[in-house]
C-alpha cells in the first residue's frame, strides 16, 4: 500500500477495505509499552511501513527507522488537523493520543536508519544525479533555491528536531511529498518554505533530487 | 598608460545597495549605465551556501566579507593631537566590499527615523531652549522631513518586504506596534517575526514598568513575499548567522534577492567587478564631471568618460571619494571652515546582561539578525530632557542576533579574562544569560572628523582615509542614563544578577561597536555647513550625486538602513524627474 496520498499504488476500493479494517486493528489496540520499546500498537504502522520500519520504498511508502522522533510526531499531529492532508494516515492518527503518538514516534526514532535503497548510483542517470546532488548541496540560482542540505543536514542525514533525514529515503516518497508542497495538499511547515522551495521545482528536478537522496546512506550520529 | 573607454550616461562607483537600486531605476528610465565593483562578484547560489557561510572563523574572526584592509585600511586617532594608525584588523565597524556591498552581511533590522531626526537643530532649540546644547555640537537639520521622505520610506520596505508591526498608520496608533513612530502611510509588507524566548522576558519586564515594546522590524522575512520588481524571498529559518555572513535561504533582503536578478538582465546595464576607483574626473573649471578613472584587477589603468557620476560606495568611502578627487572643501576643524569629512557620527552602543539559574533555558541561538523586542521609551526625544544635560536616546532591546560559539560567551562582571575560571563562567552562563542592546544616537562634534592621512597609502598609491573620533560628552551622559533604564527592565525579569555596561570614552577600534558610520558628505540646505544639497547633489559639481549614510549631519537612535533606502528613491525621484531632463543644480547655492 502507498502512504502517500497523491500517488497510491492501490485502487480506491481496496484502499478503503484496508482502511476500515485497519480502524478495527486500532479499536482494538492498547498502548502499555515503554518509548523505545515495541509499542502494541505499532502492528497497525507495520503493515505498511515494516516490521522493522523500513517502508515499502517501491510504493512510496517512507522509512522510519530512525527518524527525528519530533518530526515524526508533529506528522502525526498533522495528519490529524489536516495541514497534512493524506486520508489514509488521517485515519490512523485520529485515532491517537497525545501519548500514544509520543510513544510511536520515539519508538521508530530509536530504530536504526536502513542503509540504501533499490535505487542506486549506478542504476540512475548520471546527469540525473549530478543535478540532485547540486540541488542537494547548494541549490540553483536561476530557480532561486537552496542547497537542500542547508536545513536537511549534511548529504540529507537530518536536523533534529524538524528537518527529516532525506538520505536513504524512498525516492517515491521524495517525490510525492515535493508534489504535496506544490500542490498545497501539504502545508505544515512553519514559514512556509517548502513549499516555496518546492514550487520552484521542476518535475525533472524533483525527480532528480528524490532519487539524489534515496541513493544515500544515512549518517550516522 | 589609460585607455579610454566610450562614454556613457551613468558611472555608479560601488554595486551595493545604494548602486544597484539607483542603477536599476537609471537604466530602466534608458539610460547606459557602467556599475563600478571593487569587489567580486556573487550570489546566493553557490557563494553563500551552507555548510561554508557558516564558518565563524572565517567570517566572524577573519572578517571574510569585508573591506580588504591589506590594499585599503583606515587610520585611526582618538584627537587630534595624536598620530593616526592604519587599522589592520576591522574590529569596531564592518565595511563590506563586493557585490551587493555592506548590505550583503546585514541583519535585516529596518527602522525609520522619526520626524524629529530631521530637524534635530530646529526642534531641539524649540523644546529646550537656545542655550540647551552643547556649543562644540555641530548638530544640523538635514534640508529634507520626513513627512517628504515617507513615501520613499515605504517604498524601500516593500522592496526588502521587511517583517513589522506597524504602530502608527496615517497618525492612529495600533496596539502592538511603537506608538512612537511617526506616521506611516500602511502596514508592514509581511508580519513581524515570531518572538524569541528572550523577547518575550523582556515584553514581560517592559510591559509591567509602562513601556512599549514591539517587534523589530526585519528584512529577514517571516513569510514567502514577492517584492514589486517581481522577485521572490524565502522564509528565515533562525539559523543565527545574519550579520557579518550572507544568507542561504533568499530570506534576508540584500540586493542579490531584491534588485539584481532584475539590474542584471537590463541590456543597459553593465557590471564590471574588481574595478578599484581612483578618482572622479572634473573638468579644467572643477565645476563638472567628466567621467571616472579605476585600475581593474589585472593592474590596467581606465578612464570611463561619463555624463552623469553617483557615488554610492559604503559611507567613508564616499568621503574619501570627494577628497581624492578634489570635490568640495576640506573640513578643517581648527576654523571650523570647509564641509567635507565634517560631521562624522556613530552609533554609542551599551549592553545589559541579565544572569539566571541555570533552571532559566535561554537559546540564544535560535535567534535571526532582527528577530527581537524593543521599546522607544527612551529613543530619540521620546522623553523629556530637561535637566538631562544631553539630547538623544537609545532604543533598549533584547535584540541579540545570535549565539555563535566562538564569539557569544557573556559573563558577569569579575569573571576572569581567560583561564580555567573564564571556561567555567562561559559554561555556566552560555545558556542563561539574557542580553539588551542599548542602540544610541550619535551627535556630531566639531573634534570628529574624516579626513586624508598625510602619511599612509592604499595598494594603488593613494592616501589612506584618516578618522578622527572620540565619544561626545553628551553620547556618554546619554549612555549612562540609558543604560540605567536597561538596568530597570533587567531586574524587572527576575534576573539573579544585572550587569549595565554603559558606553564609556574612549572610542576603541579594536571591540566590535556597529558598522553604523555616519556623516562626512553631509546634506543640508547651506553650503558652507554640507556636501550636498536635499537632493544628495553635490554643491560644487552638480552632475555628481553622493548617496550614502555619509549624507547623515548625525545619527539618530536606529540602524540607518531604512533611512538610507528612503534616500535613495528620494533622489532617484530627484534624478529622473528632475536632473536628468535638465542637468544642472537642483538647488541654488
Amino acid at each position: 500500500m502507498s502512504t502517500d496520498v497523491d500517488h497510491c499504488a492501490v485502487h480506491t476500493a481496496s484502499l478503503l477495505l484496508l482502511i476500515v479494517s485497519l480502524q478495527v486493528i486500532a479499536a482494538n489496540c492498547s498502548v502499555a509499552a515503554e518509548a523505545g520499546t515495541r509499542a502494541a500498537n505499532t502492528a497497525l504502522c507495520e503493515s505498511c511501513h515494516g516490521a522493522n520500519g523500513e517502508g515499502d520504498p517501491e510504493a512510496g511508502v517512507p522509512v522510519l527507522a530512525g527518524q527525528s522522533a519530533d518530526y515524526l510526531e508533529k506528522q502525526l499531529r498533522d495528519y490529524e488537523n489536516g495541514t497534512r492532508d493524506n486520508p489514509i494516515m488521517r485515519n490512523f492518527a485520529k485515532g491517537l493520543s497525545d501519548s500514544e503518538r509520543a510513544q510511536l514516534s520515539r519508538y521508530y526514532a530509536s530504530l536504526p536508519a536502513p542503509g540504501p535503497h533499490a535505487v542506486q548510483v549506478a542504476a540512475v542517470d548520471q546527469r540525473q544525479w549530478a543535478r540532485g546532488q547540486q540541488l542537494a548541496h547548494q541549490g540553483a540560482e536561476a530557480e532561486r533555491v537552496q542547497g537542500c542540505n542547508n536545513c536537511h543536514g549534511p548529504d540529507g542525514s537530518g536536523l533534529p528536531h524538524s528537518a527529516p533525514y532525506l538520505a536513504g529515503q524512498s525516492a517515491k516518497y521524495l517525490a510525492n511529498a515535493l508534489k504535496s508542497w506544490q500542490q498545497g495538499t501539504r502545508k505544515n511547515d512553519s514559514g512556509q518554505l517548502m513549499v516555496s522551495v518546492a514550487k520552484q521545482l521542476s518535475a525533472d528536478d524533483i525527480a532528480a533530487v528524490s532519487d539524489y537522496f534515496s541513493s544515500l546512506k544515512v549518517a550516522k550520529n | 598608460m589609460t585607455q579610454r573607454l566610450k562614454e556613457v550616461d551613468v558611472v555608479v562607483i560601488g554595486v551595493g545597495m545604494v548602486g544597484s537600486i539607483v542603477a536599476k531605476e537609471l537604466a530602466a528610465a534608458g539610460y547606459k549605465v557602467v556599475g563600478l565593483e571593487r569587489g567580486q562578484a556573487r550570489f546566493t547560489v553557490p557563494e553563500f551556501q551552507s555548510p561554508a557561510i557558516h564558518d565563524e572563523l572565517r567570517f566572524d574572526i577573519r572578517k571574510a566579507l569585508m573591506q580588504d584592509n591589506t590594499r585599503e585600511p583606515v587610520t585611526f586617532r582618538n584627537h587630534g593631537s595624536e598620530t593616526a594608525l592604519p587599522v589592520r584588523r576591522w574590529e569596531s565597524f564592518l565595511p563590506g566590499t563586493g557585490l551587493g556591498g555592506s548590505m550583503v552581511h546585514w541583519n535585516g533590522q529596518t527602522y525609520r527615523f522619526q520626524a524629529n531626526d530631521f530637524q534635530l537643530a530646529t526642534r531641539t532649540r524649540e523644546r529646550y531652549g537656545r542655550n540647551f546644547l552643547d556649543p562644540d555640537l555641530t548638530i544640523q537639520d538635514w534640508g529634507v522631513t520626513y513627512q517628504e521622505l515617507e513615501p520613499y520610506y515605504d517604498r524601500f520596505e516593500y522592496l526588502l518586504g521587511t517583517s513589522g508591526k506597524a504602530g502608527n498608520i496615517k497618525g492612529k496608533i495600533h496596539p502592538g506596534g511603537d506608538p512612537h513612530e511617526s506616521p506611516r502611510s500602511r502596514e508592514y509588507p509581511t508580519p513581524p517575526m515570531k518572538e524569541h524566548f528572550q523577547g518575550a522576558m523582556f515584553r514581560k519586564a517592559a510591559t509591567n514598568l509602562g513601556y512599549h515594546p514591539f517587534p523589530q522590524p526585519s528584512s529577514n522575512l517571516s513569510q514567502p513575499y514577492t517584492n514589486p520588481e517581481g522577485i521572490k524571498l524565502n522564509t528565515c529559518v533562525f539559523c543565527g548567522f545574519c550579520e557579518r555572513y550572507a544568507c542561504e535561504h533568499f530570506a534576508k533582503a540584500v540586493p542579490q534577492t531584491i534588485i539584481l536578478p532584475v539590474l542584471l538582465a537590463n541590456p543597459n546595464f553593465e557590471l564590471r567587478t574588481g574595478c578599484q576607483v581612483q578618482r572622479i574626473n572634473l573638468d579644467s573649471a572643477k565645476k563638472q564631471a567628466t567621467g571616472v578613472t579605476y585600475i581593474d584587477a589585472a593592474g590596467r589603468e581606465f578612464e570611463q568618460p561619463a555624463s552623469l557620476v553617483i557615488t554610492s560606495s559604503f559611507a567613508i568611502n564616499n568621503v574619501r571619494m570627494l577628497l581624492l578627487s578634489g570635490i568640495g572643501k576640506p573640513y578643517d576643524p581648527a576654523s571650523g571652515k570647509g564641509v567635507v569629512g565634517r560631521n562624522y557620527a556613530y552609533q554609542t552602543m551599551s549592553t545589559v546582561a541579565s544572569f539566571f539559574d541555570e533552571d532559566v533555558i535561554i537559546n540564544p541561538f535560535m535567534a535571526s539578525g532582527a528577530s527581537g523586542t524593543l521599546i522607544n521609551d527612551f529613543a530619540g526625544d521620546n522623553f523629556d530632557h530637561s535637566g538631562l544635560g544631553f539630547i538623544g536616546g537609545a532604543f533598549i532591546g533584547a535584540v541579540n542576533t545570535n549565539g555563535r560559539p566562538i564569539q557569544y560567551h557573556p559573563v558577569p562582571p569579575g569573571t576572569p579574562a581567560w583561564g580555567k575560571g573564564w571556561k567555567q563562567a562561559v559554561v555556566k552562563h552560555y545558556n542563561h544569560t539574557v542580553m539588551f542592546s542599548l542602540h544610541g544616537s550619535s551627535v556630531s562634534q566639531r573634534q570628529n572628523y574624516l579626513d586624508l592621512d598625510p602619511t599612509y597609502r592604499d595598494a594603488w598609491g593613494q592616501p589612506l582615509l584618516r578618522m578622527t573620533f572620540d565619544f561626545p560628552q553628551n553620547d556618554l551622559k546619554m549612555a549612562e542614563y540609558v543604560t540605567s533604564k536597561g538596568v530597570e527592565i533587567g531586574k524587572a525579569t527576575g534576573a539573579k544578577q544585572v550587569a549595565g555596561s554603559p558606553r564609556r570614552a574612549p572610542y576603541t577600534v579594536t571591540q566590535y561597536q556597529t558598522t553604523h558610520n555616519t556623516g562626512g558628505t553631509v546634506m543640508g540646505s547651506d553650503p558652507s555647513t554640507s556636501v550636498v544639497n536635499r537632493y544628495l547633489q553635490s554643491w560644487d559639481v552638480p552632475n555628481v550625486f553622493v548617496i550614502g549614510a555619509s549624507a547623515y549631519p548625525q545619527n539618530a537612535s536606529w540602524n540607518p538602513t531604512g533611512t538610507l533606502g528612503a534616500l535613495t528613491y528620494w533622489t532617484i525621484d530627484a534624478l529622473k524627474n528632475k536632473y536628468l531632463k535638465n542637468p544642472s543644480a537642483l538647488v541654488s547655492a
